[in-house]
């Protein structure tokens, strides 16, 4: 009777589980922010720590912010893959890692903080973006 | 006596040299896992530690939660993740806390993985206030919801690997635990 009763309550558990999977799943792909294809116009600053803003601005085809970044020649990246995607470590020379400096590099657009990675974040046409040094406090 | 000493230091909210060396022990052991995981994106033991520390040591693991939200803030930096653990690791010890008389394999699985689920949307609220300036409640709600979205796929892996690491861990270490609260109770 306990053994039925535990095995009712463990299926019942797991389709829970597999229900709250389905939703979560339809509204993340309901909501999330998608990816644009076609030409667009972006522009991209780097303010980094010691060395002066640099504006930078392009057409691009590309739907991710790393893509369109990487078709910038005066750029300089330097980039690591971490567990959630590719991490910038270096722009322009100057190096940013929390382990070795206690710094990042913070990425925003239109005046926001990106809410995805550099290699997810999608790029729409006027996008501007800005990438900081930034200090961890 | 000693045993009669230890009850009363811990409902009399009062901590003796022995109750000082567990709370070291769990928070190093949620650390050292922590650490341990880091690898592996939104897969995470300190959930499952809290869970079984609330059911074996009851109201010690609520001295155990400012330990480590301490040492990760000290490690890692007090950033705004920093305020979001403050009441999200809380939450969860004061809901197993409630449910601790009820709590078996499958209650404790069910709230480790709803908790992983609802990881993102919990962490969401400093975004609401930090949206409230530009657009009243619905700029807030609007600013939330978005950053939950874009973390939500995460938050699945999160949900999933609660439900899976309480599902092979909960046996062997409820063991362990039951060892360790026998020995106690010799002493």
């Amino acid at each position: 009777m306990k053994t039925n009763n535990n095995r009712r309550r463990g299926i019942l558990t797991v389709v829970l589980v597999f229900a709250i999977v389905g939703l979560m799943t339809l509204v993340h792909g309901t909501f999330s922010e998608k990816a644009v294809k076609g030409g667009k116009n972006i522009s991209v600053e780097v303010i980094g720590n010691e060395k002066e803003a640099v504006r930078y601005e392009l057409s691009t085809n590309q739907e991710y912010l790393l893509g369109a970044l990487q078709e910038i020649e005066e750029l300089e990246m330097e980039s690591e893959d971490g567990p959630y995607g590719p991490m910038l470590l270096s722009i322009n020379g100057e190096f940013a890692e929390f382990n070795t400096n206690g710094a990042y590099w913070a990425f925003y657009v239109n005046d926001g903080y990106c809410n995805y990675g550099v290699a997810e974040q999608p790029v729409e046409d006027g996008d501007a973006f800005q990438i900081v040094y930034t200090p961890a406090e | 006596m000693e045993r009669e000493q230890r009850q009363q230091n811990v409902h009399g909210n009062r901590i003796s040299v022995g109750d000082i060396a567990e709370i070291g022990v769990m928070s190093a052991l949620i650390e050292v896992s922590k650490l341990f995981m880091q690898g592996i994106p939104n897969v995470e033991l300190t959930s499952f530690w809290l869970i079984m520390f609330t059911l074996y040591f009851g109201k010690k693991v609520f001295y155990v939660i400012p330990v480590f939200i301490l040492l990760e803030g000290l490690i890692y930096g007090f950033g705004l993740w920093w305020i979001m653990y403050l009441y999200v690791w809380p939450l969860l010890v004061c809901i197993i806390y409630l449910l601790r008389k009820k709590a078996d394999i499958w209650c404790c699985s069910l709230v480790s993985a709803i908790f992983g689920f609802g990881f993102g949307l919990l962490c969401s609220v400093p975004y609401f206030f930090m949206g409230l300036p530009d657009g009243g409640i619905a700029g807030g709600l609007r600013s939330a919801f978005v950053w939950f979205i874009a973390g939500s796929r995460w938050d699945i892996v999160h949900g999933i690997s609660n439900f899976v690491i309480m599902l092979i861990l909960y046996t062997p270490i409820q063991k362990v635990m039951k060892k360790i609260k026998g020995i106690e109770s010799i002493k």
